[in-house]
């Protein structure tokens, strides 16, 4: 690990990393035997979604899931990261409980068994393994092992015969699926490649299960299935037409409110508070409505109407409730409890970072942030992080907030050359958005003075929100990020310097298609890159040899 | 957020770099936690951390809004200590302890406590590069309670540092009904209850989890060693949970001071320090009876995290703005909101240790059993320090503590600090922490 030195006072440390050298050193070593590549924890959304497929949506799952990870922009690559801490785990356990219990319950029951057992009170061993295969098969998103067939079977048999009823045996035996690691994570495997010698292909229920969680954000459906046992999922020619059939179905807005639920960060909304004194209007309902506005206008605008994707900065159709009419300062249209509505043009609302959702993410409690907006604007749509601020910054210059407006105080930023060359990229977006207060109210004034919404930006001039719009929609970086994004979503892993001719064939190709979503997903879907076999370092024994723990840095030990 | 070198180089600005090797992951790797656990059960002491964020005020003169002028015995009250007043003499101050990073860069309102916690100074920012001591101790005092350890986040936000993994972090409470609910909710058996029968829906609660337990060798042969430490980590909450139902399946024992509470309302989530410090009030009324109930040893509480966003209830300017900010008063010679901040921040741990001292246990008080290890992201906020970072050991640690010392140090390492506070807590730890910041020195002059 390489960094700046304590106290010099740069900005942003470069890091200078050297090619692993356990990553050479495991690929020779493994034997051809599968491996894991990768090990995901489910995100919330997938595990419900999964539940629903196979139980039914009406099920119901009342439970706080552990907080997901962000990392270089986005939760899926965190999800590598992430495992499941002890609170965790008793949400899941109670989870497992309680959705097991409904699907076996009088109402469900019938539907969802399938089979009966020849007595209610005693053990029907055919009947517990065809429904443990059943939903063993969908939750692990392959079949199951006969080892792990047995032990439901025998957890089922346990439980029916300590308390008479072959109900609740199955139950248990089905809480026991849900609790798995194999279900809880997303455990992609590669196994040798018969076509090349020495090399590695991700094995075809590992592939399924991408193209799923990619398109549907859920786990493969039966046909999916069959084809990834067949061992077609190899065929370039099934492949493409699995890909068309996903995009095709009513599902992929499933998988697209995924993924811009990731790329558009709306974890930031569990941790929302403003200031009741301020924002008077701001309420829960407000936060939640936001967020679903966003979201409808996304996918309103990228699947369903499949238009260019560069559109969400610059259209004015989006969708309105009555919390979000008062906060737009607009007369509700409708009776209906959501309605399409179309901001006049001579309004300044148009593309979604002039939306709730984008202004008051990215403010403080009790004041809008062009900085924050600004470094969210680079970061999130053109994949530029800004670096964190100097550590040992001196800030005697910056003045006190209550007067004149925020242009005037983030001046003094520019007279520090360490602050300016971060703050003249993340400012002047950031100004443009100046006349939306922290929970994004127009406004004309601050503290009494005229806000001044002009931009110069990467030496271009614009002005407000609608000028910031237009500049997006014809920026380069705009569309290779969402390329970027939707491809490292999709694998769980950042791309790096390899990947970068196939991003950028990738970006060409969404260029061709006029910029429409779902084309980029079919496209990367059915690319060989998305399925490119990177070996994890350490492969080896579950129990490490004794070196390895006596290396281990000292944390104390028996005295 | 982090991001990795290549995209860090887009939207860097220059800057010089050093490489250091610290072998990381195997760090992480259980190969003691036996050892340690065993002798655990013999330890009555309860164990806890205490986080707030934004560290307390320094002057630009090199003075200071909360270090005591007095050395050793007897510390006198300082502007930002005041509410500590009550519970002085149970209390010792830690001045003048800094990371040192060895080379490694300040990760600002990250790298201070996460050196105090891990031993290290983390690599970057939102991890840490080895597990946060506390779950060690959690193994040791944890055994025989229904759960090894509780987190707590008063803010309203899931913010714990305590991390197994150093990547996976607990999830708090994060509202006082959260923390009643996992306390005293479903699977809470009242300890002085004269009806106690085992509950039969437990044994097949267990039968549950024995399956998932046999596949562990299996799976963790064919993965690379990351997805090996977050697999252990998920077999070790695991083994927490079938602890659990075991403690479920016992009679408790009684506990005299257990009263259980009653359910706290509802409430909306704000971010202003007077419902912060109301929340953090009523969780430390909650946390204590659930210690004098039996149901945990050891927590870890976050008032604010790193970079705190907290504020005073209709001002614009959030705490951390302030801290950066705020123009050094020419009269006063300090900043005066971030003073008045750092003041209301801290009321909410007096308050916090005052709870725990009113629970009358045996000829002491909860407090007296208890040891706690307070501290925060930064020292001198405005300029991220990571120099003189208050430290608070607060408790008598069942007589292992003498409390009420201010021990003032020349820029030593807080894991001093750290190993003193695990080793008043009973843990048999004897050295702790990595590169320049390892020690194996507690600070005797304490310790009974």
């Amino acid at each position: 690990m390489c960094a700046a030195v304590f106290g010099v006072g740069t900005v942003g440390a470069v890091a200078v990393t050297l090619q692993s050298p356990a990553i050479a050193q495991a690929r020779q070593a493994t034997a051809a035997e599968p491996f894991a590549v990768a090990v995901r924890r489910l995100t919330e959304s997938q595990y419900r979604n999964i539940v629903a497929d196979l139980f039914g949506a009406d099920i119901t799952m009342n439970a706080r899931f552990e907080p997901e990870m962000r990392e270089e922009g986005l939760q899926a690559i965190g999800a590598a990261q992430l495992s499941v801490t002890t609170s965790g785990f008793e949400q899941y356990f109670a989870l497992a409980n309680s959705v097991s219990a409904q699907v076996i319950d009088a109402k469900r029951r019938e539907k969802l068994v399938g089979c009966q057992p020849a007595d209610p009170k005693k053990v029907d061993e055919a009947c517990t393994r065809a429904v443990v295969t059943r939903y063993g098969k969908g939750l692990f998103r392959r079949p199951l092992t006969e080892a792990e067939i047995a032990t439901r079977l025998s957890i089922a048999a346990k439980g029916t015969a300590g308390v008479g009823d072959y109900y609740e045996g199955l139950r248990l035996a089905l809480a026991s699926l849900l609790m798995d690691p194999e279900f809880l994570f997303r455990v992609e495997s590669a196994e040798p490649d018969p076509a090349r010698r020495g090399q590695y292909r991700l094995d075809a229920y590992t592939k399924a299960s991408r193209l799923s969680f990619l398109l549907w954000n859920s786990a493969p459906d039966a046909e999916l299935l069959s084809v990834a046992e067949k061992g077609d999922i190899h065929k370039d020619a099934v492949l493409k037409a699995q890909v068309a059939r996903m995009v095709a179905s009513p599902k992929v807005r499933d998988g697209a409110s995924a993924f811009f639920t990731d790329m558009l960060q709306f974890d930031h909304f569990d941790n929302l508070t403003k200031d009741a004194a301020t924002y008077p209007k701001y309420s829960q309902k407000v936060a939640d409505s936001a967020r679903e506005q966003t979201l409808r206008t996304v996918l309103d605008l990228t699947v369903d109407q499949n238009r260019d994707y560069r559109d969400v900065f610059t259209s004015n159709e989006t969708f309105i409730n009555r919390a979000l009419a008062a906060v737009y300062k607009v007369s509700y249209p409708s009776k209906d409890p959501w309605t399409k509505y179309t901001f006049p043009a001579s309004s300044e609302r148009s593309g979604i970072l002039t939306q709730v959702t984008f202004l008051s993410l990215f403010s403080h409690p009790a004041a809008s942030s062009p900085t924050k907006r600004g470094v969210k604007i680079h970061e999130i749509f053109m994949c530029e992080p800004t670096p964190e601020p100097p550590a040992d910054v001196d800030f005697s210059k910056v003045q006190a907030l209550d007067k004149g407006t925020v242009r005037v105080r983030l001046l003094d930023h520019m007279q520090n050359e360490g602050c300016a060359s971060c703050h003249r990229r993340s400012d002047p977006p950031g100004l443009a958005l100046e006349r939306f207060d922290g929970l994004g109210q127009l406004r004309t004034l601050e503290n009494g003075a005229p806000i001044d919404v002009s931009a110069d930006f990467e030496g271009v001039k614009f002005t407000g929100a609608t000028g910031l719009g237009k500049y997006l929609r014809d920026d380069k970086r705009i569309p290779a990020c969402l390329v970027r994004n939707v491809y490292a979503y999709g694998v769980g892993k950042a791309p790096d310097e390899r990947d970068e001719d196939y991003l950028d064939d990738q970006t060409k190709a969404f260029a061709k298609s006029g910029y429409r979503f779902k084309a980029l997903l079919a496209g990367i879907a059915s690319s060989a890159g998305f399925f490119k076999v990177e070996q994890p370092k350490g492969l080896g024994p579950a129990n490490p040899p004794k070196a390895v723990a006596t290396a281990r840095l000292s944390q104390g030990g028996p005295q | 957020m982090t991001f990795s070198r290549r995209s860090m180089m887009r939207g860097m600005v220059g800057g010089a770099a050093v490489c250091v090797g610290i072998p990381t992951l195997d760090m992480f790797l259980d190969v003691n936690g036996q050892t340690f656990a065993d002798t655990g059960a013999k330890v009555p002491v309860r164990f806890g951390t205490y986080f707030w964020g934004l560290g307390l005020t320094d002057t630009p003169d090199g003075g200071s809004r909360w270090v005591p002028k007095t050395k050793g015995k007897g510390w006198e009250i300082t502007p930002e200590l005041e509410s500590l007043k009550p519970v002085k003499d149970k209390v010792s101050v830690f001045s003048g302890f800094r990371v040192n990073g060895d080379g490694r860069p300040n990760a600002v309102h990250w790298s201070g406590h996460a050196a105090i916690l891990s031993g290290v100074a983390p690599s970057r920012g939102g991890q840490m590069d080895a597990p946060s001591f506390d779950t060690q101790i959690a193994d040791a005092l944890g055994v025989g309670t229904r759960f090894r350890s509780i987190e707590c986040s008063a803010n309203g936000k899931t913010v714990s540092y305590s991390t197994r993994t150093g990547k996976s972090f607990a999830t708090p409470e994060a509202s006082p009904i959260a923390l009643y609910t996992r306390l005293f909710g479903q699977g809470f058996q009242d300890p002085n209850s004269p009806n106690w029968s085992p509950d039969a829906s437990i044994m097949l609660k267990q039968s549950v989890l024995s399956g998932v337990a046999e596949q562990r060798r299996a799976l963790l042969a064919r993965v690379g060693s990351t997805d090996r430490v977050k697999l252990d980590q998920y077999f070790t909450s695991l083994r927490e949970m079938e602890n659990q139902l075991d403690i479920q399946l016992q009679r408790p024992a009684k506990a005299e001071a257990c009263l259980i509470p009653t359910r706290p309302d509802e409430k909306p989530r704000a971010h202003s320090v007077d419902v912060i410090n109301a929340n953090s009030k009523a969780m430390a009324r909650l946390l204590a009876m659930g210690m004098a109930c039996n149901q945990t040893k050891v927590f870890n509480f976050v008032h604010t995290p790193g970079q705190s966003e907290t504020y005073i209830a209709g001002d614009s300017k959030i705490y951390h703005q302030y801290t950066h900010d705020e123009p050094t008063d020419p009269k006063l010679g300090y900043q005066p909101n971030s003073s008045k901040l750092a003041g209301l921040v801290m009321q909410a741990f007096g308050d916090f240790l005052v709870e725990m001292d009113s629970i009358k246990e045996g000829d002491g008080t909860l407090l007296d059993n208890m040891a706690v290890l307070a501290f925060s992201d930064t020292g001198y906020a405005k300029i991220h320090s990571l120099e003189n970072i208050p430290m608070l050991i607060a408790g008598g640690a069942g007589g292992r503590h003498k409390g009420g010392y201010h021990i003032a140090s020349a820029g030593e390492p807080v894991t001093r600090v750290s190993l003193t506070a695990q080793q008043l807590a009973g843990a048999p730890v004897g050295e702790f922490g990595a590169g320049a910041m390892k020690t194996s020195r507690p600070i005797t002059e304490i310790m009974a």
